[in-house]
């Protein structure tokens, strides 16, 4: 859990921000409980004699950072996915000029470093390729419905066609995948790995089988064995097959058709993935594959990752924009008005305490640091426990949050969320509180007492 | 299922859920606007000034509420606003007289693969429900749909590099243009040989684009809207632009529409189509032809749907934001509402004894609770009211892009749409406002009422 916080803090400005915030509330907190302890246990007792109050600010405080929460998440994985990373870069090659991408079956081998046809401009002078058979992937896909009578999310499913020996080296967030089910997909030419939603979907366990009718490859109808469950999250909503098992089917098919090819199968490969490490590499690699005349009668073009999965939620684009630049800084106003008002009510409520304390010897900032100090305390807490109650209720319940946003059908709250919600809470109670606790603050003891009098 | 001849109660036997839950709500905002009901009645009450002269008195309290009330309900509308524009985008993409063949199995134009056909190839019943334009041509139009790839010219540094556009070839661009409605605001239809010369670039197949895609790419040379004779890069080709179409609010808006022997030779769709579309003379009409060819085979298995069933279907992503944004706007609700108890707690306990003496004066329990609720009504309203003529004046017409789908099996079309401020959002705004006015003011009214006049005043 620590290593995955301190990458995600490493990853993105926000988060980073949200862990120096934390790290000044935990510092100045204690500070402040050490400098001044009688006007912190006053504060606490301030705070439960107004229980309602608190209860309600804190309530109120609390729902809206659950909700801040839950958007802000969709948001980070929006942005992490489409920001290139340094490490790990890939590239991805597809169809140049349209979507879907479609290419011939051909084109994966002048990429395959383990394929006899591998581009010679892809081995460098002393004779090693620019990257090895572990650092390269393909994907088709077979999408096909149980119930071709009923197309619904439920009776369809959407392959991804691969190598077995590609999963664990290549494919995003399955680097711990058990060993064990690529050996039981290997075994099995029908075998698939399904996600726990699919099987869910489906009402199958591992070790049944099930016939799909295909979608996108008409007359390529195939049956498959369950062979394992892949895990928890990303890949909820997917599921993986056999290359070999998909290749074949397309000559059963010109078999079953006296030699007829099915239309698509010179266009059944959709992309190529390369692992390239650096930028550098990203370039020079790219640049051959742009360059290279094998690919001339169906060019293709290369991008990172990032950049296709970017251009694919271009049409999310003005969602994103909005859920960042309005809906979340408006809920952190409304959050800021709430807390404003609270705190506001207290110290108009509490003038003539205030009045007192400056007689007992208190100083002004004493008082304003006391006013401060009970709304960053029920911020800080209310924010932390709601962001905390978010991230147990979405992960645990559904492996993240369920809203399906183009290929992504669920969002896995990041342990970075905790620090969110404890640094907007405390943001808002500052922002709330600061002319509260200023006007507290400058309370005058004659005025106080003439109106008593 | 019997139909009744009134459409309302037609409605509410076909949808029983949805009927239960707006009974419900129409119960629950009823309730909530009672205290204003009641003050419209010539019967005993505590005097509006009282309430009014003690917001005014706590300004800065009735303001910071009445805002927070502002910031909820102006989210709520905001949000309420993008999906009216995403289902009037979807209402008005399909003429209810046309009818849009697919291949069999295809959830969306994207994935269809259908071979050339002429309506003489139909059977003769069929044939005979296809109207025909003025000149006596087929109203039938076939269509081969992409998504192709634009590069932005001198894109910032950073910033975004290229655009998915939809391209949509077409047999015969006038009858298509017959077939969906869709007329120019500028230049003219794409005509023979469909390519012309263009200064600099050599020859340069002819398009014609949606206002949305004269907009958007517009922006990306600087100007407001890309006009005909402006050239474009799509794919390994030089397009210009012949006419500009008019802003219609359909999904065709976003499009760009050539001839399709150039789409199907520069995208790799040689000699197939993805639909068929055909206008026949009503809906009635539309529903019976959809059956008749989904029973006629072709090449392959044909599956035909009414193109506004068809764009029905695609208003999935809509309805999954839709969805989201009332769980949103029910949690905002909360902390609104509970900020407003916070406020009225605060006012009651500030004026027990206005509460003693009132009930002195012989106002009853039930008056008592009115007037704080009133209260509590009255700063909602005002937050409600501000809300909605900040909203209209901001962004009313505002455009942005989004993604209309089916949510099945992949695909969708990119779409640009308008924000619409229309009576429904600004009278839901204004209820949701209320109603949070009308929770956040109960419980405290409550206490309020229940509040002893001895005890109140010592």
């Amino acid at each position: 859990m620590f290593t995955r916080l301190y990458e995600q803090i490493a990853a993105d400005p926000i988060n980073l921000a949200a862990a120096i915030i934390t790290l000044i509330v935990l510092v100045a907190g204690a500070a402040y409980i050490v400098t001044y302890p009688r006007l912190f246990m006053l504060g606490l007792k301030n705070l439960r004699r107004h229980f309602l109050r608190t209860a309600l600010t804190s309530a109120a405080i609390g729902v809206l950072a659950f909700m801040i929460t839950t958007i802000w998440t969709i948001i980070f994985f929006i942005d992490l996915i489409t920001v290139e990373r340094s490490k790990d870069l890939k590239i991805i090659v597809t169809y140049r000029w349209s979507v879907p991408s479609q290419m011939p079956i051909t084109h994966a081998d002048y990429l395959n470093p383990a394929s006899s046809q591998f581009l010679p401009e892809l081995v460098d002078a002393q004779g090693n390729k620019l990257y090895g058979p572990n650092d390269f992937m393909t994907w088709s896909f077979y999408g096909g419905t149980t119930d071709p009578a009923k197309i619904t999310p439920d009776t369809l499913i959407l392959f991804f066609v691969m190598e077995p020996e590609q999963i664990i080296p290549m494919m995003d967030d399955l680097g711990d995948l058990d060993p064990k089910l690529v050996e039981a997909l290997k075994d099995k030419p029908q075998g698939c790995l399904l996600g726990t939603d699919k099987l869910k979907a489906l009402d199958k366990k591992v070790g049944e089988r099930f016939k799909l009718t295909s979608i996108n490859y008409k007359g390529i109808d195939l049956e498959f064995e369950i062979v394992g469950v892949l895990p928890d999250g990303r890949y909820n909503a997917s599921a993986i097959m056999r290359m070999d098992y998909f290749n074949k089917s397309f000559e059963q098919y010109a078999r079953a058709n006296n030699g007829r090819a099915h239309p698509l199968a010179n266009k059944r490969l959709n992309l190529i993935w390369l692992r390239v490490g650096d930028r550098d590499k990203f370039d020079q690699i790219g640049s051959i594959v742009m360059k290279s005349p094998r690919f001339s009668n169906f060019p293709v073009k290369v991008e990172t990752a990032s950049s296709l999965v970017g251009s694919f939620l271009d049409a999310y684009r003005d969602i994103f924009l909005a859920m960042k630049f309005v809906i979340v800084p408006g809920m952190l106003v409304i959050m800021a008005l709430v807390m404003a008002n609270a705190i506001s009510i207290t110290v108009r409520e509490r003038r003539g305490e205030m009045a007192v304390m400056k007689v007992l010897g208190y100083r002004p900032n004493q008082v304003f640091l006391l006013i401060v100090g009970e709304a960053v305390f029920v911020g800080a807490v209310a924010g932390l426990l709601a962001a905390g109650a978010t991230f147990a209720f979405f992960n645990l319940r559904w492996g993240g949050i369920p809203f399906r946003i183009g290929f992504f059908p669920v969002f896995r709250i990041p342990e970075a969320a905790l620090m969110w919600g404890l640094a907007i809470g405390t943001l808002t109670a500052l922002a709330g509180c600061l002319i509260p606790a200023w006007t507290a603050r400058s309370v005058k003891v004659s005025e106080v007492f003439s109106k008593v009098a | 299922m019997r139909t009744l001849r009134n459409p309302f109660l037609n409605w509410l036997v076909e949808h029983p859920t949805a009927a239960g839950f707006a009974v419900v709500g129409a119960g629950i905002v009823l309730l909530a606007l009672l205290p204003i009901l009641l003050y419209v009645l010539p019967i005993r009450k505590v005097p509006l000034r009282y309430n009014l002269r003690n917001l005014q008195n706590r300004w800065k309290t009735t303001l910071v509420t009445a805002l927070a009330f502002t910031f909820v309900t102006g989210l709520l509308t905001g949000m309420l606003s993008f999906v009216r524009g995403m289902d009037r985008l979807t209402e008005s993409s399909g003429h209810p007289g046309n009818v849009i063949v697919l291949s069999d199995g295809a959830t969306d134009e994207a994935f269809s693969n259908l071979p050339p056909m002429a309506v003489e190839q139909l059977p003769r019943d069929l044939q005979r429900e296809v109207q025909k334009t003025e000149d006596g041509q087929w109203l039938f139009s076939k269509e081969v749909y992409v998504i192709v790839m634009y590069m932005i010219p001198n894109p910032s540094a950073g910033g975004r590099e290229r655009r998915f556009v939809q391209m949509r070839g077409l047999d015969n661009i006038p009858v298509a243009a017959a077939v969906h409605d869709v007329k120019l605001a500028v230049g003219d239809w794409p005509r023979e040989p469909f390519v012309r010369k263009v200064d600099g670039f050599g020859n340069a197949k002819e398009i014609v684009i949606g206002h949305g895609v004269a907009r958007a790419f517009g922006s990306d040379v600087g100007k407001k809207m890309l006009e005909p004779g402006d050239t474009v890069v799509l794919g390994p080709e030089t397009w210009v632009v012949s006419g500009v179409m008019e802003e219609g609010g359909n999904s065709f808006g976003s499009e760009i529409w050539t001839r399709d022997l150039f789409v199907q030779q520069g995208f790799g769709r040689e000699n197939s189509y993805c639909s068929y579309v055909v206008r026949t003379a009503s809906a009635d009409k539309a529903k019976l032809a959809a059956q008749e060819i989904k029973n006629f085979k072709l090449e392959r298995n044909l599956q035909a749907f009414t193109e506004r069933a068809y764009y029905a279907k695609m208003s999935e992503t809509s309805k999954q934001f839709s969805f989201a944004i009332y769980i949103v706007a029910v949690i905002m609700a909360i902390g609104g509402v509970l900020g407003v108890m916070n406020t009225m707690y605060a006012a009651i306990s500030q004026r027990g004894k206005d509460i003693g003496v009132l009930r002195l004066m012989g106002y009853r329990r039930w008056q008592i609770l009115l007037s704080f609720q009133l209260e509590s009504l009255l700063i909602a309203l005002l937050g409600g009211v501000l809300v909605c003529v900040v909203a209209f004046l901001l962004f009313n017409g505002t455009t942005v892009s989004s993604i209309i789908s089916s949510g099945v099996g992949g695909g969708g079309k990119s779409v640009v749409l308008r924000l619409i401020f229309d009576t429904f959002v600004f009278g839901f705004g204004l209820t949701f406002s209320l109603l949070m006015g009308a929770l956040g003011g109960f419980f405290p009214s409550l206490s309020a009422m229940r509040l002893r006049p001895l005890e109140s005043l010592r």
